[in-house]
């Protein structure tokens, strides 16, 4: 039998405003499975509510309808957290702190031990190519400085997966490059990945599986492993962009 | 448990020690404590409790302002600026990060109540005041951040579902009718007893009642430093009432802070 890591089905998300009382249903009925160990990634134009449903598998927005699990557990339970690594989308950080005292800070709301916690952020900071900026407050960070912090925030408590908004975002190539290489070695630790990006060729690069969602709905999903060589990327905008044209067309249709 | 409580707790307080604001109103504190020196000078022969009066009343007024600004931010600005994404995924509940926001906070304005106090202190012994009357005036203190507390828990709990602009006009609000609550009851008793007619009875003097039972009675805390600084030993059971009213309220108020936490979505 499989061991599903996520879990979700009919998953439904309301936004309600506050004023008007305007329902907009940012997710409607969506079904993912990841197994353990695989790693998937969620595709979508900007609003497809790609972050809504991470933020739903972490407990940071309440689920409308439908099911959802991590780990078999409720999103957002100190059980499955304690499992989780969560990179949001453009981290903001608290500027008042150093990096190091940061993944410090990090390490104890995991419950981690002082020794630990000063071996584990010294060793994510050089993996994350951040070592030399250790103890410079982190006001004083670039975009891409503070993504890489982000990401060595992560694995601060050795999860069994990652969620990752956007990982490579405000990364200049060699920071992508980096990524890529984290992820890939991560993948063969036998950790779960899943990620939101627009970013075909990083996710063609790492992914087993990805899924598309459009206008709040799953349109699609593919296994990529089976195709290989040059032509997978160009693969995958072809898949990803007729998914969605066809989407749209039927939607159209129906209206 | 504790340990997510206590890092949280710490990064407040780092948070707000580095702030360089609060170094201006410690200053403006000290500045204004000397000041009482002058004014003393001014007097006949009430040099020290004139300057005992006027320490106590900058620890008061800039703790309270440092209570209110700060306080008033403290769940806001981790909303605002995101940052609180980065606290909640962790595995700790919701009332570990209220608890441990108020706790680091408390911990600042203890240490600012404290330096004050150690200054103003300081400055009454070398004018030649008693010992006995110091212990009074440390216990006046200890009665001024126990009102802080109060007033950071209000600023605490508004700042879980309110702009700060909002939340400094609520709280500022909470704590004037605090201080004026007895005053809104005798109000509110007196305008019952001139109106004849009960339906003529305006809503303002039930509003006066109810501020009365909801709101705690700070002016009873008032009273009793006055009682202290007018070197007349208040009795420990009084003390032992006024700690456990005011505790009473801040726990009831960090309660109500979780329960808006736990049920507000971070989009």
């Amino acid at each position: 039998m499989t061991n599903y890591v996520i879990e979700t089905s009919d998953l439904i998300k309301d936004h309600t405003s506050p004023f008007l009382r305007k329902k907009f249903r940012a997710l409607d009925r969506v079904t993912i499975r990841v197994p353990e160990g695989q790693t998937y990634g969620l595709l979508g134009l900007n609003g497809a509510g790609k972050t809504t449903f991470l933020k739903l598998l972490l407990g940071l927005l309440k689920v409308t309808d439908g099911q959802v699990s991590v780990f078999g557990h409720e999103p957002g339970s100190p059980k499955a957290l304690a499992r989780i690594g969560f990179l949001p989308e453009s981290p903001y950080f608290y500027s008042h702190l150093t990096a190091q005292e940061f993944l410090d800070l990090v390490g104890k709301l995991f419950g981690m031990n002082g020794k630990t916690r000063k071996a584990k952020s010294l060793e994510l900071l050089a993996m994350v190519s951040m070592a030399e900026h250790a103890k410079r407050p982190l006001r004083k960070y670039s975009k891409g400085m503070l993504q890489r912090l982000g990401l060595a925030q992560s694995l601060m408590n050795d999860p069994d997966i990652l969620f990752w908004d956007e990982p490579t975002s405000g990364l200049d190539p060699i920071g992508r490059r980096d990524v890529r290489q984290i992820i890939l070695k991560l993948k063969s630790q036998g950790k779960t990945i899943f990620f939101n990006s627009h970013l075909l060729p990083d996710v063609n690069e790492v992914c087993d599986h990805v899924g598309i969602l459009h206008r709040g709905r799953l349109i699609g999903e593919k296994a990529i492993t089976d195709s290989a060589g040059t032509g997978r990327y160009q693969d995958l905008e072809k898949y990803f962009l007729e998914t969605i044209a066809q989407a749209d067309q039927s939607r159209s249709a129906n209206s | 448990m504790f340990s997510g409580l206590g890092a949280i707790a710490l990064n407040t307080f780092r948070e707000t020690v580095r702030d360089r604001i609060l170094y201006a109103f410690v200053l403006f504190a000290f500045l204004f404590t000397l000041a009482g020196i002058i004014l003393g000078s001014l007097s006949i022969g009430q040099n020290e409790r004139i300057l005992q009066d006027m320490g106590l009343a900058v620890i008061s007024m800039i703790g309270g302002i440092i209570a209110i600004f700060l306080g008033t931010n403290l769940v806001y600005k981790e909303i605002d600026r995101r940052t609180i994404y980065l606290i909640l995924t962790k595995p700790i509940a919701r009332w570990q990060f209220v608890l441990g926001k108020y706790l680091g906070l408390s911990f600042c304005i203890f240490v600012v109540t404290g330096l004050m106090g150690i200054f103003l202190v300081g400055l009454l012994a070398v004018f030649g005041a008693e010992v006995k009357a110091l212990v009074l005036v440390a216990q006046a203190i200890g009665l001024i951040y126990l009102e802080l507390l109060f007033v950071i828990a209000v600023a605490t709990f508004f700042s879980t579902f309110a702009t700060p602009l909002m939340s400094v006009l609520f709280t500022l609000a909470i704590w004037l009718i605090g201080h004026m609550s007895q005053a809104l009851l005798e109000l509110s008793k007196l305008s019952q007893a001139n109106t004849s007619d009960a339906a003529c009875i305006p809503s303002c003097t039930k509003l006066g009642q109810v501020m009365y039972w909801i709101v705690p009675d700070l002016a009873k805390l008032t009273q009793v430093r006055y009682e202290l600084i007018s070197l007349r030993p208040v009795d420990c059971e009084i003390l032992f009432y006024l700690i456990t009213y005011i505790l009473a309220y801040i726990i009831f108020l960090l309660l109500l802070s979780t329960l808006v936490t736990e049920q507000r979505e971070f989009s």
